[in-house]
């Protein structure tokens, strides 16, 4: 599929990219279109796609806009924490088993580590560094405090995010429903027991 | 007699919020993990793919050349020396080590690419070599030859200038193997006990033995004798912040590291003495951490490697862990098979108890159960008993010490045992428990352990009957309710620890200032534990302050001595130490003041947010007396140790030895095999509580990480290639909310014994009680963990009667 590298570029035309596999096409679709300097690209046979060298990319973190160089294999959550220093979200399993790397993208919740920083271009990224603004605590995070729903405290801001997403979706989720929720979340000090009362408060008051 | 614990406690033993909580629920505190330093590095360890090989080749010229490549080095080759000549290319220098009397050993090394040498800490040609310098000297090729025992084991590190490239050049080491044989499962060593893959001159190894009265005279008297083999699987730590270290060389030749350890002096005193630095010029930093679990007590190879690739590269480079590599070589909890035979009357009294058991500690070690402590908290009722353990080596990661070592094991050893003789009894083995349990020593200090272990112990099986409703819900195995093809079942196991202050001093420093400031300062990490509140509690409460506005500096090896966060002793040690430290502070405060306004500081008391002079009623905001001290601050200093707290009249400032209940209640499919655990009951001895939030955080967590183990998590080791086959977290299974059943805590509070640390007990007992809630459910044993479906419906199927 590489067969028409540009010259002295290095990398694959965005032609010989979209004519690869379904998977390949389908991951590049989802790339095009979504910055002017992207649009002028497509229109240019012989222009490069990207990497495998850095690629600069911009991503809106916690309303803020960031800049960066990254290779297109880096994943969101690489992006963040070694390109852009923004730590709240965990490496754990980095393979999308464990929800310490969970952050909100467009709202939803997402393991980072299963999204290249590529992807989320263009995108609202909200990590657990927003659900504190001028020292005032968000009610999940609160809610996780107040009944020591954390040990160490490193699964901790997956966890908050995720009940976050759930909560902004349906501020009338059942206790249930939010466990669903952090389902994909794994702790090891075992501060369930914390966490199902913390759930248990914010059902009561509506998230 | 030095002043104790106050006999009025406003803030101690309440629920206090933990005062990093909001930071670490937000993701603003930062972990080892989470540090970036400008101009950082990302290091990479390139690793053994094999469980037992020779290095035959190695070349790092292709790794030099990738892009962002830094520094590398080659582990476990490097040596240091002084140079004694240098001609052409010709390096010779005698070893700084292993110097023999009247022989001086030479070694003459032709310098290349691939041969680094280091002088003050910097990488040096040959050039600025001269006769007389002290370097560290490291040849690629003296890599050849060495045997490496396990997959996952060491090679090299390198490190470049993106997390990225750093992958890239650790896959451009060309390392040349001969594979050798390995051994991974135990099974597979007693067949043949003359097998050697490892550096001990067996893969097994005889072990200890030892015996009390007469066994087979104790299984003459016996009404019943029953005889089985149970067994626990190797399981992994799984911090979720893997082990790791940013290493940062400061301009004036110090060494700052920020490590994620459970012990940051110990730390930084393994990289002093590595680096040829005095201890004090090493800061080991760990204001967060996340999770330790007893595996995390130095630098490792990769701090090491970290430190050493920083100096190379002369920036800050930073080592974490994947997970592949935590899991199989960052330390595991070992293996134990025993086969039990115990025997017993029908009044429930044990007549004799022998265990043979051998387990694995990896590729290196030792005993993988307290063999000293079998059989477990009734050996000193039991009459008569006889137990051995022998030492199995795989080729696999060396364990290392997991949230109360060897303890899961023997209460799984002892308590499946003792229930599976109540049913050939015919008894409830509450009984059996009851019956056998250690007896109280009338002439120990009353508020020991020993004065009281039986009656505490009967106190909490109490509790523990009455929170589960074991009256109730108890049944003869296999007898129990059914819904569908679910099995109801309840098991109850006893445990005990420790949780002593340490052997080596703690100290804790508390400063006022003039502004009524408090700081708490010591050296110790907070795991998790609470470690940092607890320390705040203790201060505010002697200084009459909310817990909140202590200001607590902790994590830095800098701010004194502290002991590693190990068996249980970081509470006993620091709580006592703060308490000193805030009466001190107290005590110079008042000393300071009085003068200024005309008291007497014998007069002086504190109250809630006051000074109050006793005699003349006078009282003052903490604020207004602060400010008298003009331009000095308050300082005082607290120290405590095992051996302080033996000193007479401390007995009730702190003390140690545990004792504990747990209840399960499950219900098991019989024809899935699933188990589910719906409710947890832990009865927990622990002296005085310092913050009760916390303290049930901790126990409730203990037992999270006792139904792990009981279910789900067991190492698993392909026996062809010798790897592990779920170095990850998707097969390494751990339980999720929805796996957790409702657990209750109940503190047994006892102030007079003063603090006890509990990290570790709760751990001990849940794996045995859902263990012999299961036998209690389905009326056979399933005998090893983790009570997979498979597991379950093996059993079954090998004979195993339900009704």
């Amino acid at each position: 599929m590489n067969e028409a590298t540009g010259p002295g570029r290095g990398g694959i035309t965005r032609r010989g990219f979209l004519t690869g596999t379904g998977l390949a096409a389908a991951a590049a679709s989802r790339l095009t279109a979504e910055s002017t300097a992207e649009r002028a690209a497509a229109t240019q046979e012989t222009a490069v796609a990207f990497g495998p060298g850095p690629v600069r990319i911009e991503l809106v973190v916690n309303g803020r806009k960031l800049t960066t160089q990254v290779e297109p294999r880096v994943t969101l959550l690489d992006a963040l924490r070694n390109y852009l220093d923004v730590t709240g979200c965990k490496r754990v399993c980095d393979r999308g088993t464990c929800g310490a790397c969970t952050v909100m993208v467009d709202g939803r919740a997402v393991y980072s580590c299963t999204m290249l920083a590529l992807e989320a271009r263009g995108k609202d990224i909200r990590t657990a560094e927003s659900l504190v603004v001028g020292g005032r605590l968000d009610p999940v995070p609160e809610a996780f405090v107040r009944c020591d729903a954390q040990q160490c405290g490193f699964c901790t801001p997956g966890f908050v995010v995720a009940l976050r997403a759930a909560l902004d979706k349906n501020p009338q989720a059942t206790e249930a429903e939010l466990e669903a929720a952090v389902a994909g979340n794994i702790c090891r000090c075992g501060t369930y027991e914390q966490m199902r009362q913390a759930i248990a408060q914010l059902v009561r008051k509506g998230g | 007699m030095a002043e104790g614990w106050p006999k009025q406690r406003r803030v101690l033993g309440s629920k206090v919020r933990r005062l990093d909580g909001p930071a670490k629920a937000t993701g603003l505190a930062k972990y080892t993990y989470d540090i970036n330093r400008p101009g950082m590095l990302h290091g990479v360890i390139v690793r053994c793919p094999y469980a037992h090989a020779r290095i035959k080749a190695i070349d790092s010229t292709a790794t030099r050349k990738t892009p962002g490549f830094r520094a590398l080095t080659i582990l476990g080759v490097s040596r240091d020396g002084v140079v004694v000549a240098v001609e052409g290319n010709q390096l010779t220098y005698t070893p700084a080590a292993k110097k023999k009397a009247g022989q001086e050993e030479r070694i003459t090394v032709t310098v290349n690419e691939r041969v680094t040498l280091i002088k003050n800490h910097k990488v040096v040609s040959l050039k600025e070599v001269q006769v007389g310098d002290r370097l560290t000297i490291e040849v690629e090729q003296d890599a050849i030859g060495r045997e490496l025992f396990f997959a996952g084991e060491e090679i090299a590190a390198v490190a470049a200038d993106t997390e990225e490239h750093a992958r890239d050049a650790a896959r451009a080491l060309r390392v040349e193997y001969e594979v050798l044989e390995h051994v991974v499962a135990e099974d597979e060593v007693l067949k043949d006990r003359n097998k050697r893959t490892v550096p001990a001159p067996s893969n097994y190894s005889e072990g200890k033995a030892a015996t009390q009265g007469d066994v087979e005279a104790g299984f003459r008297e016996a009404d019943a004798v029953v005889e089985a083999t149970y067994g626990v699987p190797v399981i992994s730590h799984q911090c979720l912040e893997s082990h790791g270290l940013v290493a940062e060389w400061t301009a004036d030749g110090g060494l700052t590291v920020w490590a994620s350890t459970q012990a940051t002096v110990a730390t930084a005193q393994q990289l002093a003495a590595r680096f040829g630095l005095p201890a004090a010029r090493v800061n080991c930093i760990t204001h967060y951490m996340g999770g330790g679990f007893g595996s995390k007590f130095g630098p490792d190879v990769q701090g090491f490697a970290a430190a050493e690739l920083a100096r190379r590269a002369g920036a800050p480079v930073k080592i974490m862990l994947d997970r592949e590599a935590e899991i199989t070589t960052a330390g595991n909890r070992p293996s134990a098979i025993g086969t039990v035979k115990i025997g017993g009357k029908k009044d429930g009294t044990i007549t004799a108890y022998a265990v043979d058991c051998y387990g694995t500690p990896g590729y290196t070690g030792g005993a993988t159960v307290n063999l000293n402590l079998l059989p477990y908290v009734y050996t000193d009722a039991i009459p008569n008993w006889k137990r051995s353990h022998a030492v199995v080596y795989i080729n696999a990661g060396a364990a290392r010490a997991m949230r109360a070592p060897g303890h899961p094991q023997n209460c799984v050893l002892t308590e499946f045992a003792i229930d599976d003789l109540a049913a050939r009894l015919g008894i409830d083995p509450l009984i059996i428990r009851r019956k056998n349990l250690p007896p109280n020593n009338p002439k120990a200090p009353p508020n020991s352990w020993a004065a009281r272990r039986n009656t505490i112990y009967n106190e909490q099986i109490d509790i523990a009957v009455q929170l589960s409703r074991w009256k109730e819900k108890w049944h003869p195995p296999g007898q129990g309710n059914q819904v569908g093809s679910r099995r109801y079942g309840i098991g109850m196991a006893l445990h005990t620890w420790g949780g002593f202050a340490a052997g080596q001093p703690n100290e804790c420093f508390v400063i006022i200032g003039r502004d009524g400031s408090i700081v708490a300062r010591t050296s110790t990490q907070d795991l998790g534990t609470g470690q940092r509140t607890v320390t705040a509690v203790v201060v505010a409460e002697i200084l009459g302050q909310d817990p909140a506005s202590i200001i607590t500096e902790i994590g830095e090896s800098r701010f004194g001595q502290s002991s590693g966060s190990g068996g249980s002793t970081t509470c006993p040690s620091q709580a006592p130490a703060a308490l000193r430290a805030a009466q001190a502070a107290r005590d110079e405060l008042f000393q300071k003041v009085a003068p200024k306004v005309q008291a007497d500081p014998a007069d002086l008391t504190i109250a809630p947010g006051k000074v109050v002079d006793r005699k003349t009623g006078r009282e003052w905001t903490w604020k207004e007396f602060c400010a008298r001290l003009g331009m000095e601050e308050a300082r005082g200093r607290g120290v405590w140790s095992l051996g302080i707290a033996n000193e007479p009249g401390n007995e009730d400032i702190s003390s140690g030895q545990v004792g504990g209940v747990q209840v399960a209640e499950v219900s098991v499919d019989v024809e899935t095999g699933l188990v589910r655990v719906h409710h947890i009951v832990a009865v927990q001895d622990c002296g005085l509580v310092v913050n009760r939030l916390t303290c049930e955080s901790q126990v409730a967590g203990g037992v999270i990480m006792g139904l792990n183990y009981a279910l789900f998590e067991e190492c698993i080791r392909d026996r062809v290639t010798g790897r592990q086959l779920n170095a990850d977290m998707e097969f390494y299974k751990l339980g999720g909310l929805g796996d957790m059943p409702k657990i209750t805590v109940h503190l047994q509070d006892m102030p007079e014994r003063g603090v006890i640390g509990i990290g570790e007990p709760p751990v001990i007992s849940t794996a045995a009680a859902v263990g012999n809630a299961v036998f209690n459910a389905l009326g056979v044993r399933v005998p090893f963990l983790p009570l997979t479906p498979w597991r379950v419906l093996q059993t079954l199927a090998q004979g195993g009667k339900i009704r």
